[in-house]
């Protein structure tokens, strides 16, 4: 892992109406990690994730990427941004009325000049090594939970991005897909991508994650490597993990 | 007391922000139907759905108004001695008004409807965020091919809707009235002038903007759950009712002005 800084958010903050999300929120993502960023429900992790593509803009602070503001670029630039960046939805998100092989086409479609025959062969391969040979024409509301957050994976890395952000890829999943997910981010993480995983699950984030970030009422309370993380009780992470309550 | 004055400035307030940002989509889907890339197919299928789907519904309610108001302007004449005018009273109400607002209102509860569930379910199963994460447009990619499509299929049925409507009404003046059915035939082409026909059609583009801008605004509003895709769908259809009706008398009148000019 080189020490280069890829994404830094900045001071972020963001509010619902008068309802305060993150009151400053600060971290480092550098190149070729994996960050896990963990944190109770509502505490706003996905909330990050969507504004590091832009999908949601903060009240204040900076989002840098490649000395761009992601925060305070136009929904016409993002769009670049989003190529390099992908993001991968909880539930897939995927598009209901396309099938299997249509959202795959989608990206490559949109931003390639592939041959329809090019398209073809990508597809397949990706599907195989996603271990969802064959499902090429089916519906997504044919496929279990766990095999729509196969294909939307598939679906957003299927441009090689630089970036991918994980939004609870193992929430409600059954031990064989967990495992088929951690398997998958340790194979992206393998060909030089970087990532930031949210999540709950410990063991996987513990399994593919160099580093934790752990969001504790709007703010970061620790962000470091998991040998880091005391086996005592003052430990935030620790206290997290072991389901006792964080205060700053 | 309270309550009621409350809803009125509740229901205003909407409005104002309804204003809002039926102008600024306007805005965007027009700036945006002008760069690349254009998605040719999609609008071609929301053409098929949008456009020849809704013919056969189109179809028997322009047929039973024209039916339905050559009988009552029949009997209406009758004591004037005026009942060979109906079919003439039928087709001009038919092309300048009737077929035109039938039509719109229709396609607002059809299409309006459909358009503001579909775009509501992909809000909240995140898929309009996947367009936008997958570096796509969601201007572009349902909000513009559903605009373009509404606004060639609307004034194709509209002509629809008035062909059939005066043929069908013909018929009854024929079967019901006792009219001579060739004689009349002839005399209400002969009547009907292409200005009047221009009218009507002409309004029916502002009809669908209307319908779609309000429909896609609605759908991409819903953030609460399938509760709120209900929710959506309903009002999408009665603001689109509503700035039809309000619309076309706007309308007609601006046009008799321009018409007399
Ligand atoms: N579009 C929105 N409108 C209003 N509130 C929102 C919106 N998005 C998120 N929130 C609120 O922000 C908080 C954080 O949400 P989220 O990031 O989804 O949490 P999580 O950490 O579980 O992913 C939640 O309390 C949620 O209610
Ligand atoms: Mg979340």
């Amino acid at each position: 892992m080189t020490n280069k800084e890829l994404i830094r958010v900045q001071n972020y903050k963001k509010s619902f109406g008068d309802k305060t999300v993150h009151r400053g929120v600060s971290f480092s993502l550098y190149k070729g990690e994996c960050l896990g960023l963990i944190g109770g429900s509502g505490s706003g992790k996905s909330v990050i994730l969507r504004s590091l593509i832009g999908l949601e803009k903060p009240d204040e602070g900076e989002i840098i990427f490649q000395s761009q503001n992601i925060a305070a670029l136009p929904e016409n630039d993002l769009l670049e941004v989003r190529k390099k960046i992908a993001y991968v939805f909880q539930g897939g998100a995927l598009f209901d009325s396309l099938s299997v092989y249509e959202n795959l086409a989608y990206p490559l479609r949109e931003h390639t000049k592939l041959a329809e025959n090019e398209i073809a062969q990508k597809i397949t391969s990706l599907l195989a090594e996603f271990g969802l040979q064959g499902n090429e024409h089916v519906m997504p509301a044919e496929l279990s939970g766990g095999m729509q957050k196969r294909v939307g994976l598939a679906r957003a890395i299927i441009m090689n991005p630089d970036v991918v952000l994980y939004d609870e890829p193992t929430a409600g999943l059954d031990p064989y897909n967990t495992i088929r997910i951690q398997e998958m981010i340790l194979e992206l993480k393998k060909k030089g991508v970087t990532s930031i995983l949210v999540t709950h699950d410990m063991p996987t984030a513990t399994a593919v994650c160099d580093r934790m970030a752990l969001l504790v009422k709007g703010k970061i309370v620790f962000e470091g490597n998991l040998t880091e993380i005391k086996n005592d009780e003052d430990d935030p992470v620790f206290r997290f993990v072991n389901g006792k309550e964080v205060s700053k | 007391m309270q309550p009621f004055v409350a809803s009125i400035s509740h229901i205003f307030i909407e409005m104002f922000f309804f204003i809002g940002s039926f102008s600024r989509l306007l805005q965007k889907s027009f700036k945006e139907s002008m760069t690349r890339p254009f998605y040719f197919g999609l609008f071609v299928e929301q053409m098929y759905s949008i456009g020849i789907k809704s013919a056969p519904l189109v179809a028997v309610c322009a047929m039973s108004t024209g039916m339905v108001i050559t009988i009552q302007f029949g009997f209406g004449l009758e004591k004037y001695g005026g009942k060979p005018y109906a079919p003439n009273m039928m087709a001009l109400s038919m092309v300048r008004e009737l077929g035109p607002v039938f039509t719109s209102l229709m396609m607002a509860g059809r299409v309006g409807a459909g358009i503001a569930s579909e775009i509501g379910s992909m809000k909240v199963t995140q898929q309009i965020d996947a367009i936008r994460a997958l570096g796509t447009s969601p201007i572009k990619k349902i909000v513009i091919p559903r605009l373009l499509a509404l606004l060639v299929s609307l004034p194709l049925l509209t002509v629809l809707a008035n062909t059939l409507g005066i043929l069908s009404g013909l018929a009854v003046a024929a079967l019901e009235l006792g009219l001579d059915p060739i004689y009349t035939f002839q005399k209400t082409l002969i009547m009907i002038t292409v200005k009047d026909y221009t009218v009507g059609i002409a309004k029916t583009f502002f009809f669908a903007i209307f319908i779609g801008l309000t429909a896609c605004h609605y759908g991409m509003s819903v953030s609460e759950g399938t509760r709120g895709v209900g929710i959506a769908t309903t009002k999408s259809v009665v603001a689109s009712s509503i700035l039809i009706v309000i619309s076309d008398f706007v309308l007609t009148k601006l046009f008799w002005i321009v018409e007399k000019w």
